[in-house]
């Protein structure tokens, strides 16, 4: 018989995954709670759509929140149905807008090459530039108006509606308002005629095309099916985008979210989110209690923790553990107190480097802030245990690795002036080779080549030495067209790699391995370099963990992970719940901060460590009221050294 | 889908032309005019092999400015097709679903469209010429990413499959069950039920046996024969038999063919024993067989088959011509013929023709189009005018299109100009309005169009191969022309000129701007008096200056043909003409008698006149002034 993937996959899923995946055409929001196999149930559905169908040419729409989950499902459907995963487009929101711009946006003024500023140096100069250009006296103050522009952007408020909407809808002082307005436009002139496109501008601009019913149209027809991967953190932007492609008719949705998992308010995010689908659309709601991932005690604590919240869907049913409680006596949940920050640090590093090497591997340590994870960082290191801090990453660490991209950007882009600033720069860092810029488009100006073929003659002519001379060489192979350019890459990066032990490079070379075999894995082989590079753009530049390590991770960046052993450090009040929660009016950034810590703890499949000192910094600190709420009081702590009594205080100094 | 306009540069004799298409488009042309070059542009750029080893280029397809150029310094061949929607919604939705990541679209009509452009080019790197290609946006400019996949292309190719009859088409070949892309597959699809076959086998086997041992000599050969077997011995021993008959079912039905006979008592004749009529038609009707029972199987639900056909008329009798556009009209698909048959064109709607030309710039393609445009961007106040404008124009904002779906009036001319005052670019967008008024100024209406399907049918046919056009007023001005330019050594017929005459045909003033927007180089002479005057005054309305009119128009000055002849002509060779008419007295006709006479029996002295004419019996100088003037005039027009 035929080894059917799909087939034995659906056979182990339970009775009400099943029918999740099986669900007819009608719109469905599954609701689904921490380890209960959502991403599971979303690969299988489309698996399942895709192979019930294999004459037919419609494609299914899936759409997640990181490259990594919508690798990761494309991965997976092609492994269930090979050879027709050609038909499941999976992309993130931003990837799907940056797909529909490079095939229709030239009604927009929009070309298919354009390129994606990421990061936020590149769009502080971009309106550096603009007000430069637009203005004959630029006003120092404009450069901070970013902030403001990438707000009305997020909100879908475009630069000519701008100055009205900020008067009208945010009592903005009208001069104020129509200063903001007019740094806007010159900010969006400027990324056009740069022939680019910022993150935000990505869901405007498709949101715009979206406004004329036949490309709705177009997309509907195409799409057949919609599937959203977390849509608890869709926001208010994403969620109006949504809104027009679907029409008035369109009902086949499948979403997943859970509600409970609302992490990113701060984002535009909402809870109230998951209820205007089910409203809008008319969706079922179906219900995976089931907790694969978690043990008992820690399904429980979760779910005492959540039902504080008052603004939770009602009919929420308690999550189910689906495995046993340890046998051997182990206590999944346990608790330390320490005196200090500094303690704790030093306390739970050294518990991690007790374990073994097996079980220290894929060890999660989360924190609310970044911050307690970077004295953690150094206490691991001082412990002399591996750790990797995981954090999204808009650009490349190393100036090599900069300039390598800036190189590869020059090429798609042979004009791009503000590009060949950060190529000179980066490359001036870590060759110490200082070229004048102005010198170098004046002689390109006067040649008649391109900056980069300019920019090489210089380097070439300086009489470097090798390998900073070599690199030259390749790059001056690329930019006269007789270089293949994945050879020429290729040969660049062991050139660098050759060069030293600088560990933001070695960052920086693992991640673009990881990177480039992605996306060459999703766009094929023989994609040209200008798409490769909105690709780039598009994904974090963080390096994959090393083998063997731990890994460190704020709670908003914990999404998707999961390990046997977590570690929840700074659970006091005033960080976890955040100071700015407690003390604000109402209870929703409270209840966000909840949903916080719910996250932490449910990313655990064995063991789970809650710690907290007494002080943080000069501040005292009392433990966390989320302890009390999941139950945790009154457990046995195991103090740390220097640590106080050891029963906490449930009130503070 | 269909191909809606293909644009073609530096390909064989072609510089830069572009053409619309339509459901049946007939280019007519002189041979070398680059017809067949249209075909083989849109053959090769829809052809599943193109892309892949031995593209359907070869390196003289590239057009060099003179021997001299280095075909690697060209810019190369580059083919643009479009496929538009014909309205909003036509396509099925298994369209969007196959060609979601190339498909176009109109925002504001909804319309939908696919643009493709193919390039043979020099590409240094690989020191060979190589084909590219490349799905295009609204600003041509080329789609990027997951729209530039390979597989997109194949896709595009399976909606358009193109089928190409060669004017050369050989009946032994489209009937082949291996050679033929129709026959050989009908055959091929053919489903036998398992019962049938398995008798048919039985049935072979019997005949078979019965036929070896029909004749002894049979099994002595065999046996020879067998010889071969034991020389190439192995372990096991083989066989080898005579076969008689079909081993297969299949071979069987390989063999299928075509048998007709033209008479109830006449014998059966296979195919090729037909006529070279019967066959080429035949081979036409194939295609329609395969189409019917075949292209919904082996492509798309909106596929629709592209049919390139040679000459359609090769071989077949005037009358069958006559009959075969409502033939190929039906046909399914979107046709595109070329055709050298007047008897063909007289049936083909003036719209769907294309003159084919070759001219010192290349090949250039001449038609009726029902609407102009022309690129210009945006300026302040244009939708205004557009808008005020009615149906007459509309603005494509995306491709920055401004179209005229008809004659550019002054009202709306001078309204767009006034706008362009304050343009930076002022100089440059005058000149493109000025352009789009001039071409428009050629639209001929779809009155004017239907005046000349009932008036001038017969014409056509003629007219549209002619290189140069003589208008004159009847029949008796047709044949005494043809006579006089024959006796003066300029045969008319031979040198393309076509002469029409008003009477029998419409409105001379139709033609005259039928001929302007054809660019055909065209004269005319008419009668000195009220009704010559009319002629003339018919073709000024169209839109003629003075100037033009007086280079090109002649009157005859002594008043009607008649009364030129009595004028001019010996009249001793007039009264001989009339007498051998039977006309009494008539050797003491004069002037205006004689005219009158010769008025009382216009055809009839008109041909005898002209069989004079021709065999010397009557002079050719003293033919009227404006015809030999007008015919001196054709003979040095280039």
């Amino acid at each position: 018989m035929r080894a059917d993937p799909l087939a034995s996959t659906l056979r182990e899923l339970s009775a009400i995954q099943q029918r999740a995946v099986e669900w007819h055409d009608g719109p469905l929001l599954v609701l689904a709670g921490p380890g209960s196999g959502k991403t599971r149930v979303l690969t299988c559905r489309i698996a399942r759509i895709l192979d019930q169908s294999p004459d037919e040419r419609f494609r299914v729409l899936a759409l997640t929140f990181t490259t990594k989950a919508a690798h990761e499902m494309t991965t997976r459907v092609a492994a269930l149905t090979p050879g027709l995963e050609e038909r499941a487009d999976i992309h993130t929101f931003h990837g799907f807008c940056a797909g529909v711009l490079r095939q229709h946006g030239v009604h927009l003024g929009i070309k298919p090459d354009f390129a994606i500023y990421s990061n936020a140096r590149d769009r502080r100069s971009v309106l550096q530039d603009a007000l430069a250009r637009g203005t004959s006296y630029p006003d120092r103050a404009d450069q901070r108006l970013l902030p403001r522009i990438d707000y009305l952007k997020a909100r879908l408020v475009g630069a000519d509606q701008a100055e009205e909407w900020c008067a009208s809808r945010n009592g903005t002082p009208a001069r104020e308002a129509a200063r903001i307005a007019r740094a806007y436009r010159l900010y969006e002139d400027e990324l056009r005629r740069s022939n680019a496109l910022d993150y935000n501008s990505l869901i405007l601009e498709a949101h715009k095309l979206m406004a004329f019913p036949a490309m709705a149209r177009h997309y509907r027809t195409m799409y057949r099916h919609w599937l959203f991967d977390e849509f608890q953190d869709t926001n208010g932007s994403q969620y109006k985008l949504l809104r027009r492609m679907a029409g008035s008719d369109f009902r086949r949705i499948f979403a997943v979210a859970d509600d409970d998992q609302t992490i990113y308010e701060w984002n535009g995010a909402s809870i109230r989110r998951i209820g205007d689908l089910v409203r809008d659309f008319g969706c079922e709601v179906v219900q995976l209690p089931t907790n694969y991932r978690c043990p008992p005690p820690i399904v429980e604590a979760g779910n005492r923790l959540v039902v504080y919240n008052a603004r939770r869907r009602m009919r929420k049913r308690p999550a189910e553990a689906a495995r046993p409680t340890s046998s051997h006596g182990e206590r999944h949940i346990q608790c330390r107190e320490f005196e200090t920050d500094h303690d704790e640090a030093t306390g739970i590093a050294a518990e991690i480097a007790a374990l073994d090497a097996t079980k220290r591997a894929g060890t999660l340590v989360l924190a609310r802030t970044r911050a307690l994870l970077e004295s953690m960082q150094v206490a691991l290191k001082e412990e002399g245990v591996p750790a990797t801090l995981l954090a999204r990453r808009d650009d490349f660490v190393s100036p090599q690795m900069r300039w390598m991209v800036a190189c590869l950007r020059q090429l798609a882009r042979p004009v791009d002036r503000r590009n060949m600033a950060i190529l000179v720069d980066a490359f001036q860092r870590f060759a110490q080779v200082s070229l004048d810029l102005d010198d170098l488009l004046f002689s390109c100006a006067a040649e008649g080549v391109t900056p980069l073929s300019a920019w090489t003659r210089m380097v070439q002519s300086a009489g470097l030495r090798s390998p900073v001379s070599e690199l030259a060489n390749r790059v001056a192979g690329l930019a006269s067209g007789e270089a293949r350019p994945a050879t020429a890459i290729e040969e660049i990066l062991d050139l660098l790699g050759n060069h030293e032990s600088d560990e933001n490079l070695k960052d920086d070379l693992s991640a673009w391995r990881r990177l480039s075999g992605e996306i060459r894995r999703e766009v094929g082989p023989a994609a040209d370099l200008g798409r490769f590079l909105q690709e780039l753009d598009l994904r974090s530049k963080e390096p994959p963990p090393a083998p063997g390590s731990v890994s460190l991770a704020t709670i908003h960046g914990a999404k998707g992970l999961e390990s046997d052993r977590v570690h929840l450090i700074g659970i006091v009040e005033g960080i976890l719940p955040s100071w700015h929660s407690v003390n604000a009016d109402g209870v929703g950034p409270l209840e966000e901060e909840r949903r916080s810590c719910f996250v932490a703890v449910t990313r655990t499949k064995q063991r789970l460590v809650l710690s907290w000192a007494r002080r943080y910094g000069e501040w005292p600190k009392a433990p966390s009221r989320f302890l009390e709420e999941m139950g945790l009081f009154g457990r046995e702590c195991r103090r740390g050294p220097g640590a106080g009594p050891s029963v906490p205080h449930s009130s503070p100094e | 889908m269909r191909i809606t306009r293909i644009e073609i540069r530096n390909f064989r004799s072609i510089r830069h032309v572009t053409v619309d298409l339509g459901d049946a488009t007939v280019f007519v042309g002189p041979n070398n005019a680059g017809k067949t070059a249209i075909l083989d542009a849109l053959r090769i750029a829809l052809t599943r092999r193109w892309g892949q080893r031995g593209t359907g280029f070869d390196e003289y397809d590239v057009r060099l400015a003179d021997d001299t150029v280095d075909p690697r310094t060209s810019d190369g061949v580059s083919i643009e097709l479009r496929s538009d929607e014909p309205e909003p919604g036509d396509w099925p939705d298994a369209v969007t679903e196959d060609l979601g990541d190339i498909i176009q679209i109109d925002l504001f009509s909804g319309r939908r469209w696919v643009a493709l452009r193919a390039q043979w080019s020099w590409n240094e790197d690989a020191d060979a010429f190589e084909p590219t290609w490349e799905f295009l946006d609204a600003k041509r400019d080329p789609l990027v990413g997951r729209s530039a996949r390979r597989v997109n292309l194949d896709r595009f190719w399976r909606y358009l499959p193109v089928f190409y009859l060669d004017a050369l088409r050989d009946v032994r070949d489209e009937f082949s069950s291996r050679s033929s892309k129709f026959w050989g597959r009908l055959l091929r699809a053919l489903e036998i039920p398992a019962d049938v076959e398995a008798e048919a086998m039985r049935v072979l086997d019997e005949l078979d046996k019965r036929l070896l041992k029909a004749d002894p000599r049979l099994d002595a050969m065999a046996n020879t024969l067998s010889g071969a077997t034991r020389i190439a011995a192995r372990d096991r021993e083989g066989g080898l038999a005579l076969r008689m008959a079909p081993l297969k079912t299949r071979d069987l039905l390989a063999r299928a063919e075509i048998i007709l006979r033209n008479e109830p008592d006449a014998p059966w004749l296979p195919l090729r024993r037909q006529g070279q009529g019967i066959q080429s038609l035949s081979v036409i009707f194939l295609f329609q067989v395969f189409v019917e029972h075949l292209l919904g199987e082996l492509y798309e639900e909106g596929s629709q088959p592209l049919l390139a056909l040679e000459e359609p008329e090769t071989h077949l009798h005037p009358q069958a011509v006559r009959t075969l556009w409502h033939h190929i009209h039906r046909l399914p698909g979107q046709k595109i013929v070329t055709t050298h048959s007047p008897y063909f064109v007289q049936h083909v709607p003036f719209r769907d023709l294309r003159l084919v030309r070759l001219t010192r710039n290349g090949t250039e393609v001449r038609s009726l189009p029902a609407s102009f445009s022309t690129s210009i961007p945006h300026f302040d106040g244009l939708d205004e005018v557009v808008a005020k404008s009615g149906d007459l124009t509309t603005y494509e904002a995306v491709s920055e299109t401004l179209t005229v779906n008809g004659a550019l009036d002054d009202t709306t001319y001078r309204a767009l100009l006034s706008l362009c005052g304050a343009h930076p670019n002022r100089t440059e967008l005058e000149s493109k309005l000025r352009d789009l008024r001039d071409s428009s100024s050629l639209y001929i209406t779809d009155d004017d169009l239907r005046a000349l399907e009932t008036q001038g049918q017969r014409m056509r046919g003629e007219i549209f191969f002619a290189e140069r056009w003589l208008l004159v007023e009847g029949p008796t001005d047709y044949l005494i022309v043809h006579a006089t330019a024959n006796a003066l050594g300029y045969d008319l017929d031979q040198h393309g000129v076509a002469v029409i005459d008003a009477q029998n045909n419409g409105n001379p003033g139709t033609f005259a701007a039928l001929a302007r927007a054809l660019d055909i180089p065209w004269l005319a002479v008419f009668d000195g008096d009220k009704g010559g005057k009319d002629m003339i005054k018919k073709i000024r309305n169209r839109e003629f200056d003075d100037n033009s009119l007086r280079d090109r128009c002649r009157t005859h000055s002594a008043g009607d043909l008649e009364a030129q002849l009595a004028a001019d002509g010996p009249e001793a060779e007039l009264q001989d003409l009339l007498a051998s008419m039977g006309v009494p007295n008539a050797q003491t006709l004069r002037g205006n008698g004689l005219a009158a006479k010769l008025r009382d029996s216009k055809t009839a002295y008109a041909s005898e006149l002209a069989a004079r004419i021709r065999d010397g019996r009557a002079t050719a100088q003293s033919m009227p002034a404006a015809f030999r003037e007008t015919i001196e005039k054709l003979r040095g027009m280039q």
